[in-house]
């Protein structure tokens, strides 16, 4: 095969209970996988058994990028972790989670594509890849230490350039509610235990080599700036939150929040973000400010800068210093991360005494950035913070813990808001302490298990966002209708995918996204105003599938899904347009393996088929639809008893999410009445012996 | 130029194109910053520039002369009205004609104001617009100011439209019942507030 | 005459003659592209007499790439610019601009800890980059080949990829660690301006670099490493001509 350029070119093995190192050819074994995901998925399914534990040694964890990880393409930081999940319940299944920040470039540089590890080390070591050296060196001097510790011990000996991912004493402890996490802030959910599980505290790389480019350099330099000019803010946010001279539109809900006034506070001497208008490609760092998101105003004085993954110009983590914070509770000055990250602390608490978007909300972002992110505790997606209230607040808590473990806690400061309330609650779970301590950690379903307590009330409940297998949902029909519904029933824990919401929250008005949505799914039928649903349509299963392929195909090509695909932009002179073949052109130019679109996303349904297949074989089941691909109680009610598709509700129709799933089917070419995807459907991408092993075991519809 | 050419002036070509040019700039300059420019602000740079003197009648007429080449020569310039049908120019390379239009009104009567913003905001997106939004910029109105104000609407049969919903956060927000029912701004303003924080 | 009243012509040719007097063996290659009497006379007023001048003096460089640490937001963009705009590839470590090595813990490196700067320190990231030095400028100084020249019209100090023998001398004598080594064409390469475009500018999203007139940042930006002259013998030989009196 030609040389193609992006890919480092090797996957690396380890196993940990041999001690062996070997490499593989990704592109002889993985190129029609593309990378991340894919890499992923391909092993665990040619290697894993179905019924293997998370913890078995029999498990691998999979730490794989894409071509285009740690090149110029903008917004491509992302490694994807796949392996069997511990919070899945009732049984683990096939999983991913993702992580920002400097790893999977240096990943690439190191010169290789992914690592795969396997087995269970005697005693804690750590995997140094220092480009073409790996050893696995002994960590039992760090365990025990928080993630920040060991990065830095890690540091001393890889250099400072080195970038280390690492658990913390959450994952050390096997709790299943832990991260792994690398350069300061950018955690993956949910793997922390499992490489706990093998004794693995941590993977140090240092990567000097480089990527080729194998297009003409001049253009790849015009097709990155062109990627460029269609970006928006984080999530792709292509209007201001204010009236700016340059727009047309404006949204207050935005995340461009770059405006004359608006300053980072805490720059030293403050730097006002000012007019950024989307032509001016220097000045896009500024346009988002999630800490501002988030916390409000108050945030702004806090800001130092934004921050974020290599090569991505759009910082949606955001360092913010409080030194009141600092002085009242003894942690470090500075504090950096964006979402669930850095809300970790404060969702924990139904109010603050000024409010919450006031100075204790920032202070509980702030102890809880310092708690959760050395001792590497997960949030799953705030779940974790919505069940602690219900249990609080409905005195399942009291009624579970013995009265003398309920007393160790200072209810008072969590009932007043006070964020000390944290010191005594996060170590807890880190260290399994407790009853409390130890059903936390567990995540949802297995906590919902051990406490005797109802899966189906936590799916009637209108708040708690739950959807199934122990997960909530992530953007669902709140954000895109059936739409939304469709893409949440895939996935065997929240399903990460922001193809669709990126379009719908990204602030144009509706005539304008129905414009857009009809050049790109048929009709303009495919989206609808929020709140303002209406029955299903065809052009909405189109969408949905969409969402899903590219979702998989960023997963795999490591573009970031928080950002992408760019069907829109800031431009007027291009009608807002983005474009949808932006992932098949920065591919194509960087390998030297031209594919158009459509195949790119023929690869992207390569990736995903082979999900489903490998949830199909955890589960042992082809009756995806009733088993698998469920929808919440919640999604069809009302609080306020509105019915469906009338204005100012989500709530959903039974038969019509069945039609949606149906038309969804269609779509996918799938077996309508199973769920399942049908023989012709694996051939069609190649997944042919894929096919050909479920049928062995009456698992083809 | 032709124009000029044939009434018989002696304007030197190099200094009618810095005419030209220099009201582009003032108008651009002004663009950029987020201001319209008035004639005014044009004539005052070509006389400190010394491109322009005389009698005040034929400075007006040169200006308005100059302003129509100003328009020929550039392709963003552009005109509108503000509320005592004086011209105000502003470039659409950095102004787009929405803007215009909001600058305007922020001149005008600040009631005709609030609601054409809430009303624009309840037909197009569609979305309820936050109180809070007119104290920001472009508008910078007070908060005591804005009270008043739909103070005012609320008796005048010309802004009975505009209607106000306040959110579970205790925030209010206004919409116009031409184009959002009650319930509806309700859930959106409770979305926009609340839901989308936390729905990350 | 030139703007300056000066002959250049007149220079050149008593130039000329100093040199054929000067016993060295290698002597067309000590014409270092773009000596001027502008250069020369930067060294002092005592050494504007024609007789027996150094050749290893550099015109002064036009232009310059500058940074404000408050601005920069850690994406290394500039780096990768860098790398894949000119050498079609992506290759932080070879970029010439340098982000990596202060990103973590600032320029101090790891034995700040979480009290230095860079990401776990006060946030500050410091962007190494090429100073355009005067005389002496020690890379150029250092290549036993004058491999590294003057490019007009920046005047930017340069690897003549032709001359380059990939001895590596550079990379140690720069004090700021600003030498790059491409191990694919076993060169030495360095900050060349992009001809007057940089690059690393235009790619960065926060502006945290600009484009500047050329000034003098050797006295100003602490060097990351002691180094010592590294000067092959015959052109210390020719360092004789202005400092040895």
């Amino acid at each position: 095969m030609a040389n193609l350029g992006g890919w480092a070119g090797k996957v690396l093995r380890v196993d940990l209970s041999t001690g062996r190192i070997w490499t593989e050819d990704t592109i002889a074994r993985y190129k029609e996988y593309l990378g991340g995901t894919g890499i992923g998925y391909r092993v665990l399914w040619d290697e894993v058994p179905a019924d293997t534990h998370p913890f078995d040694p029999g498990n691998k964890i999979i730490f794989a990028v894409g071509p285009l990880a740690g090149t110029g393409a903008p917004c491509n930081g992302r490694t994807a972790i796949t392996t069997l999940w511990p919070t899945c319940w009732p049984k683990p299944l096939v999983a991913t989670g993702h992580m920002g920040g400097q790893f999977a470039a240096e990943l690439k540089y190191a010169g290789y594509d992914a690592v795969v590890v396997e087995g269970k080390a005697d005693s804690p070591v750590w995997l140094s890849i220092a480009d073409e050296r790996v050893e696995i060196l002994d960590a039992r001097p760090l365990w025990g230490q928080g993630i920040r510790r060991a990065t830095v011990e890690i540091s001393q000996l890889l250099g400072p350039e080195a970038v280390v991912a690492a658990i913390g004493q959450a994952g050390e402890n096997l709790v299943p509610m832990s991260v792994v996490m690398n350069s300061y802030s950018h955690s993956a959910g949910g793997v922390g235990a499992v490489m706990g599980s093998k004794n693995l505290k941590a993977i140090g790389v240092r990567g000097t080599g480089r990527l080729r480019v194998a297009g003409p350099k001049g253009e790849w330099e015009r097709l990155v700036k062109l990627h460029l000019s269609l970006l928006g803010a984080n999530n792709q946010h292509v209007v201001p939150d204010s009236p700016q001279p340059w727009a047309e539109y404006y949204d207050p809900g935005s995340r461009w929040k770059a405006a004359p006034g608006r300053k980072w506070g805490a720059a030293a001497p403050p730097i006002d973000t000012g007019t950024c208008d989307p032509h001016n490609l220097n000045r896009m760092a500024y346009r988002t400010n999630n800490a501002a998101f988030y916390l409000g105003d108050v945030a702004w004085k806090y800001t130092v800068r934004g921050n974020g993954c290599t090569g991505c110009p759009i910082r949606c983590h955001t360092m913010i210093r409080v030194p009141a914070a600092a002085a009242k509770y003894g942690i470090p000055e500075t504090g950096q991360n964006t979402c669930g990250g850095l809300n970790f602390g404060r969702s924990f608490f139904r109010k603050f005494p000024d409010g919450p978007r006031g100075e204790t909300a920032v202070e509980a972002c702030m102890l809880g950035m310092y708690l959760a992110d050395d001792l590497g505790l997960w949030c799953n997606y705030s779940q974790l913070q919505r069940d602690f209230q219900k249990l609080y607040y409905d005195g399942i808590i009291r009624q579970k813990l013995g009265a003398e473990e309920f007393k160790l806690y200072p209810w008072d400061k969590y009932e007043k808001g006070d964020p000390a309330f944290l010191f005594d609650l996060l170590p807890r779970i880190a260290r399994k302490e407790g009853e409390l301590g130890t059903a936390l950690g567990l995540g949802t379903g297995y906590l919902l298990e051990r406490w005797s307590l109802s899966e189906a009330e936590w799916k009637r409940d209108d708040d708690l966002q739950y959807w199934k297998l122990g997960h909530p949902k992530h953007h669902s029909a709140e954000d895109a209708g059936q739409c939304g519904v469709v893409i949440n029933t895939q996935y065997n824990r929240d399903p990460q995918c922001h193809s669709h919401v990126n379009f719908t929250r990204n602030g144009l008005p509706i005539a304008v996204q129905k414009r857009i949505a009809a050049e790109i799914w048929g009709a303009p039928d495919a989206v609808d105003p929020v709140k303002a649903y209406t029955p299903m349509h065809p052009t909405k299963a189109r969408m949905a599938k969409w969402a899903l392929l590219r979702k998989e195909l960023h997963d795999s090509l490591s573009l970031c899904n928080w950002m992408g695909p760019w069907v829109a932009s800031p431009l007027k002179e291009r009608g807002y347009r983005g474009d949808d073949s932006i992932e098949s052109l920065l591919y194509s130019l960087v390998t030297g393996d031209r594919k158009s679109r459509d195949e790119m996303d023929l690869a992207a349904e390569r990736v995903f088929l082979l999900h489903r297949a490998l949830t199909i074989r955890g589960m042992g089941t082809r009756e995806m639809r009733v088993r698998h691909d469920t929808v919440p109680d919640w999604v069809f009610q009302d609080p306020a008893g509105k019915a469906p598709f009338s204005k100012g509700t989500n709530r959903m129709d039974r038969d019509d999410i069945a039609l949606a799933m149906d038309l969804f089917y269609e779509e996918m070419g799938w077996d309508k009445a199973t769920g399942a995807p049908t023989p012709a459907a694996y051939q069609r991408v190649g997944l042919t012996d894929v096919a050909r092993a479920l049928g062995e075991k009456g698992l083809l519809p | 130029m032709t124009q000029i050419q044939d009434r018989g002036r002696e304007v030197n070509p190099p200094k009618w194109e810095a005419q030209s040019q220099t009201a582009i700039q003032v108008i651009r300059h002004s663009s950029g910053q987020g201001q319209l420019a008035t004639e005014e602000d044009v004539l005052e740079e070509l006389v400190a520039l010394h491109l322009l003197e005389g009698p005040p009648a034929g400075v007006r007429e040169a200006l308005a002369e100059i302003l129509a080449a100003a328009k020929t020569a550039s392709d963003d310039l552009r005109e509108t009205q503000d509320q005592n049908g004086e011209r105000r120019y502003y470039s659409a390379q950095f102004m787009t004609e929405m803007y215009a239009g909001l600058l305007v009104r922020r001149e005008g009567d600040p009631l005709h104001l609030i609601a054409e913003i809430v009303r624009e905001n309840s037909s197009l997106y569609p979305r309820p617009f936050p109180i809070g939004g007119f104290e920001r910029m472009p508008f910078g109105m007070g908060r005591e100011e804005i009270r008043q104000c739909l103070d005012r609407m609320a008796g005048l049969d010309a802004y009975q439209d505009i209607a106000q919903t306040t959110t579970s956060a205790g925030n209010t927000f206004l919409y116009s019942r031409t184009f959002l029912d009650p319930e509806y701004a309700a859930a959106l303003a409770e979305w926009i507030d609340v839901g989308q924080y936390d729905n990350p | 005459m030139d703007a300056r009243g000066m002959d250049r012509g007149a220079a050149k040719q008593t130039l000329r003659a100093a040199i054929s007097e000067l016993a060295v063996s290698r002597r067309q290659f000590l014409w270092v592209s773009g000596i001027s009497i502008v250069g020369m006379s930067a060294l002092g007023p005592g050494l504007t007499s024609v007789a027996a001048k150094p050749v290893l003096i550099m015109e002064r460089a036009n232009g310059l790439v500058v940074s404000d640490p408050t601005k920069c937001v850690g994406c290394r963009r500039c780096e990768l610019a860098c790398t894949e705009f000119n050498d079609g590839k992506a290759a932080p470590s070879m970029a010439r601009v340098k982000i990596a090595r202060n990103l973590n813990f600032g320029p101090k490196g790891i034995s700040a800890g979480q009290r230095g700067q860079g990401n776990w320190g006060n946030g500050l990231i410091i962007q190494d980059l090429c100073k355009q030095c005067p005389h002496p400028v020690p890379c150029a100084d250092a290549c036993p080949n004058d491999a590294i020249v003057v490019q007009p019209p920046t005047n930017a100090r340069v690897v003549d990829a032709q001359k380059c023998v990939g001895c590596k001398m550079c990379l140690k004598a720069c004090p700021w660690e600003m030498m790059s080594f491409d191990s694919d064409t076993g060169k030495a390469t360095k900050c060349f301006l992009c001809n007057g475009t940089p690059k690393c500018v235009e790619a960065c999203p926060a502006s945290a670099l600009s484009y500047v007139s050329w000034r003098d940042l050797t006295g100003t930006v602490p060097p990351r490493a002691v180094r010592l002259a590294v000067v092959p013998p015959e052109k210390a030989a020719l360092c004789d001509e202005c400092h040895k009196r």
